[in-house]
């Protein structure tokens, strides 16, 4: 009972903002959350730590009155209460930043954080306040701006006033730094830190990053499987501890690691560099699998890429690292040959490639693991084997028929490979996982036998197991000779796959740095756009 | 709903619960067609007996029913092909027109004998048909110009054109001997270029463009279903995004799908004045609805052609059998109401049906945490 005593001595500490009892909510026979309990005082960040599916949203969703609960109280400032939809929330104090922003592109900073009230619109007024809540938390921005001109860290600066000029005792925030810059989390988590100090306020942090958790909360709840696993003040904890709780047995995979956050980025004398280092020694002889040289993107005078050049080694995975929205996308539309840029060359197997020519890169040997793959990874309505033959669909076509039996016997195949979980090969691919989703896609394109694979945020949105597998494919794919050029966000899983990473920044590479060279520090300054 | 109940909605075979639900709709549209019919002072079983009578009461009557259903049948498979391909073309009625005047113009003008006219009449049809919605094609990649939009508005464009060509004296106004006024309607079109039929009245009547109609029907589902083509069309109906990453060329397979369903329709339209349901000449009205209700039939079969078959029968059976209510005293804007229940029963449990499991599977994913919309992890 030691804990439940932690809890009660904290509590006496500080009034308890919000107190939730024996929250349980059950989808059919899945039990979503089963029994927990939460409870956030005032003047803390409380962390709420958990893999996907372990209960965090649910639990989000019943206390921002989005779903009815089965069983379990609500004390909010020592009073039952009940929360029976989002108004409700709103005017009991609670304020929720989710993880995809719901701003309106078209409309200006002012025009989004006003959204919702009544009454008459007064725009200096609200252009004033959007200043005075931005400078009261630190949180610039220009209330005239319009939403889509701004970058992601900016726009969640425009949430996060949104939120706060309602002047919530509790802020809820979902994953709130998966769109930022280390600097720009940085900043959030100490405008957090002066909302629940100066402010008295509790904030809850959503998150699956241990770093995060552990950096900036003062008190964690973890979630498993919709239980509360583990609860603890976080600095008489660590993150290994927290990940072990989490996860629910030792983390020892030092992907898996990468992929909780918790890796301690090592530098030299690991194994694992050396033998990679010694290996793209041996094939640095060789042409480059990939070359691109001085490629240039423009959008009505604006460089998306700029003088963008590069090259992968065969058997080399190279990181392309960088904050979200600085020319990744346009890069892999370039090498999905859907844009053709106005200067530049890109060159596979040393071969200069004609981008004009339909499918050119994919004849050449490029398979891309595209950065949204509902959107242009899978058709989710065409079942599991077309999508595992739509691009390789000539070697199963005569006369221009198709062979069911051949697209049966490659996708049957490829899923036994790449152990693809499905109720039939004929079942949508709607029908699967996120992370067997992404084992089809990357099946499929290396399937076709590629020099070079571009796989963009290829764990995006993956659970820990399925982030695991797909670095073991990835690393598979490399040591079989393929040139892969993993483009992420993520700093810890390009340090857990690549041998170089290459920082993009405004459309440009701003330096490439082998692993052992790669510091926080250097890699901050250039994903800031400072050669270092 | 409670949870049970939702997960046996999710697991229920789909075409069972569209066929229940399928069931129950048409049950409702038949009570409601009588309480219609009783409530405008007629009588639902002289109505339902007049219907049958009309359709399917005698091989002549069977003969109308199928003659009709033809170009039904032709609209209605062109239709389905382009919505595969995720284009909305809604201008049948227009593209039947311009196939009609197509064929009526270069049977009539050219004085073509034998085979060789009825073969140059449906093929100027298919290409004028063809032209015309392609029309729209260029408007989208020239102006933007939405597809549903601009398929609609020619087929306006073509009706004037049509009222022009039948009062159009070096067009295709009928010529008279004689000083009686010429009808706003082109000639006869020569007897060669006419669809022969089967059979003597009033024993079965089988028209060659039922033959027709079929084997395209037929063909355009082994194309849709079997070939290497039909598997991109389905592509990029289903994911244009991905289809352009699979290197297909979207809005050229989108503008030739786009094209095939002008030129059925416009095929539709050479049978209609080649054969009696279109007294074998071009009038302002000889499309008739047959453009919109071949689009009705696309959309009731949920674009599959093989399932367009029963479909345009039915509706065949409903313009013949229509026919005969108005001697019953229920006037004949009954049956189109009729029809139009009839659509949305048909039309209504697969979407019905999608949206319930829908509804039940989203209560199961829900468990889900975000950021993954899908059902990661409650498959796991």
């Amino acid at each position: 009972m030691s804990l439940e005593e932690r809890t009660v001595a904290l509590a006496t500490e500080q009034p308890t903002a919000l107190q939730l009892r024996g929250i349980t909510k059950v989808y059919g026979s899945v039990v979503a959350c089963d029994a927990v309990d939460l409870a956030v005082n005032s003047g803390e960040i409380h962390g709420l730590l958990g893999e996907n599916g372990a209960g965090k949203s649910t639990l989000m969703k019943v206390l921002l009155g989005l779903v009815n609960r089965d069983a379990g109280t609500i004390e909010y400032r020592g009073r039952q209460v009940e929360i029976n939809d989002p108004q409700a929330a709103a005017a009991m104090g609670l304020g929720m930043v989710h993880q995809h922003f719901s701003l309106i592109e078209p409309l200006r900073v002012w025009e989004n954080v006003v959204l919702g009230d009544v009454g008459k619109v007064d725009r200096s007024r609200a252009c004033a306040q959007v200043e005075e809540v931005g400078r009261r938390y630190g949180l610039p921005i220009d209330p005239l701006q319009r939403i889509d001109q701004l970058s992601a860290g900016e726009r969640q600066r425009v949430e996060l006033i949104k939120c706060l000029r309602r002047d919530p005792s509790v802020l809820i925030l979902d994953e709130p730094t998966s769109v930022l810059t280390q600097a720009e989390s940085l900043e959030l988590f100490s405008v957090l830190r002066r909302v629940v100090q100066e402010e008295n306020r509790a904030v809850i942090l959503i998150s699956h990053k241990l770093a995060e958790i552990t950096a900036a909360t003062d008190r964690v709840t973890v979630l498993r499987k919709g239980k509360v696993a583990f609860r603890t003040a976080t600095a008489e904890t660590t993150a290994q501890e927290l990940a072990r709780q989490m996860v629910g047995r030792d983390v020892s995979l030092r992907a898996e690691a990468a992929a909780l956050g918790v890796l301690p980025v090592e530098r030299g004398g690991r194994a694992g560099t050396a033998e990679v280092e010694s290996a793209s020694a041996a094939v640095a002889d060789l042409p480059p699998a990939l070359r691109l040289t001085d490629l240039v993107v423009e959008a009505g005078g604006v460089p998306l890429i700029d003088k963008l050049s590069l090259t992968v080694q065969p058997g080399e995975i190279v990181g392309l690292y960088g904050v979200e929205g600085n020319g990744q996308a346009t890069l892999g539309e370039v090498l999905a040959g859907l844009v053709h840029p106005s200067s530049g060359t890109v060159e596979v197997g040393g071969k200069v490639i004609d981008l004009g020519r339909p499918k050119a890169l994919q004849r050449a040997g490029l398979g891309i693991v595209p950065e949204d793959r509902h959107h242009s990874g899978v058709v989710l309505d065409m079942s599991v084997a077309e999508n595992l033959v739509f691009k390789t669909v000539d070697d199963v076509t005569s006369g221009g028929f198709i062979s069911k039996r051949k697209m049966h016997a490659i996708a049957q195949r490829l899923a036994t490979e790449y152990n693809i979980i499905t109720s039939s090969l004929d079942a949508p691919v709607r029908s699967l996982s996120g992370g067997n989703q992404q084992r089809v896609v990357l099946a499929r394109e290396l399937s076709g036998n590629p020099s070079v694979l571009i796989a963009a945020q290829p764990t995006h949105g993956l659970d820990v197991g399925a982030i695991e597998d797909m670095y073991l494919r990835l690393r598979k794919a490399a040591s079989s000779g393929v040139a892969v050029l993993l483009v992420s966000t993520e700093l810890e899983e390009v340090m857990a796959l690549c041998a170089r990473v290459a920082v993009i920044s405004s459309g440009r590479i701003t330096g490439v740095l082998s692993i052992a060279e790669a510091t926080a520090e250097r890699l901050g300054m250039l994903v800031g756009g400072i050669a270092a | 709903m409670s949870a049970t109940r939702s997960r046996g909605l999710a697991q229920m075979r789909t075409g069972w619960l569209i066929a229940v639900l399928s069931v129950i709709a048409v049950a409702v549209v038949a009570v409601l067609s009588g309480v219609l019919i009783a409530a405008t002072g007629g009588s639902p079983s002289d109505s339902l007996d007049a219907v049958v009578k009309g359709s399917i009461g005698s091989q002549s009557s069977w003969s109308t029913t199928l003659l009709n259903a033809a170009p039904l049948l032709i609209v209605a498979v062109g239709s389905c092909i382009c919505a595969r391909a995720g284009t909305f073309n809604i201008g049948q009625e227009g593209q039947v027109l311009i196939g009609a005047m197509a064929a009526a113009a270069v049977t009539i003008k050219m004085d073509l004998v034998g085979p060789a006219a009825l073969g140059v009449a449906l093929l100027a049809a298919a290409v004028a048909g063809g032209a015309w919605a392609s029309l729209s094609s260029l408007m989208l990649k020239i102006g933007g110009v939405n597809i549903v939009v601009s398929t609609l508005l020619m087929t306006f464009v073509a009706q004037q054109l049509i009222t022009y060509a039948v009062n159009t004296s070096w067009f295709l106004q009928e010529k008279k001997i004689s000083y009686a006024t010429p009808a706003p309607e082109s000639d006869q079109i020569p007897s060669g270029a006419r669809l022969r039929s089967f059979g003597n009245y009033p024993n079965l009547q089988l028209n060659v463009g039922l033959f027709i109609a079929l084997a395209l029907a037929v063909l355009a589902a082994v194309v849709m279903y079997r070939t290497r083509w039909g598997f991109r069309l389905k592509m990029v109906g289903l994911n244009p995004f991905v289809a352009r990453h699979a290197g297909i060329r979207v809005a050229g397979l989108a503008a030739l799908a786009l094209a095939i369903s002008g030129a059925f329709s416009g095929l539709a339209g050479a049978v209609l004045v080649a054969s009696p349901v279109g007294n074998f000449r071009l009038q302002p009205g000889t499309s008739h609805m047959f453009g919109w209700d071949g689009l009705l039939v696309a959309l009731v079969a949920r674009d599959r052609p093989l399932v367009a078959v029963p479909f345009a029968l039915l509706f065949g059976v409903l313009r013949s059998g229509g026919n005969f209510i108005a001697a019953t005293g229920v006037p004949s804007f009954i049956v189109d109401v009729v029809k139009a229940l009839l659509v949305l029963a048909f039309v209504a449990p697969p979407a019905l049906a999608k949206m319930m499991q829908r509804r039940a599977s989203a209560s199961r994913a829900a468990v889900v945490e975000q950021p993954a919309p899908t059902l990661e992890g409650a498959a796991a």
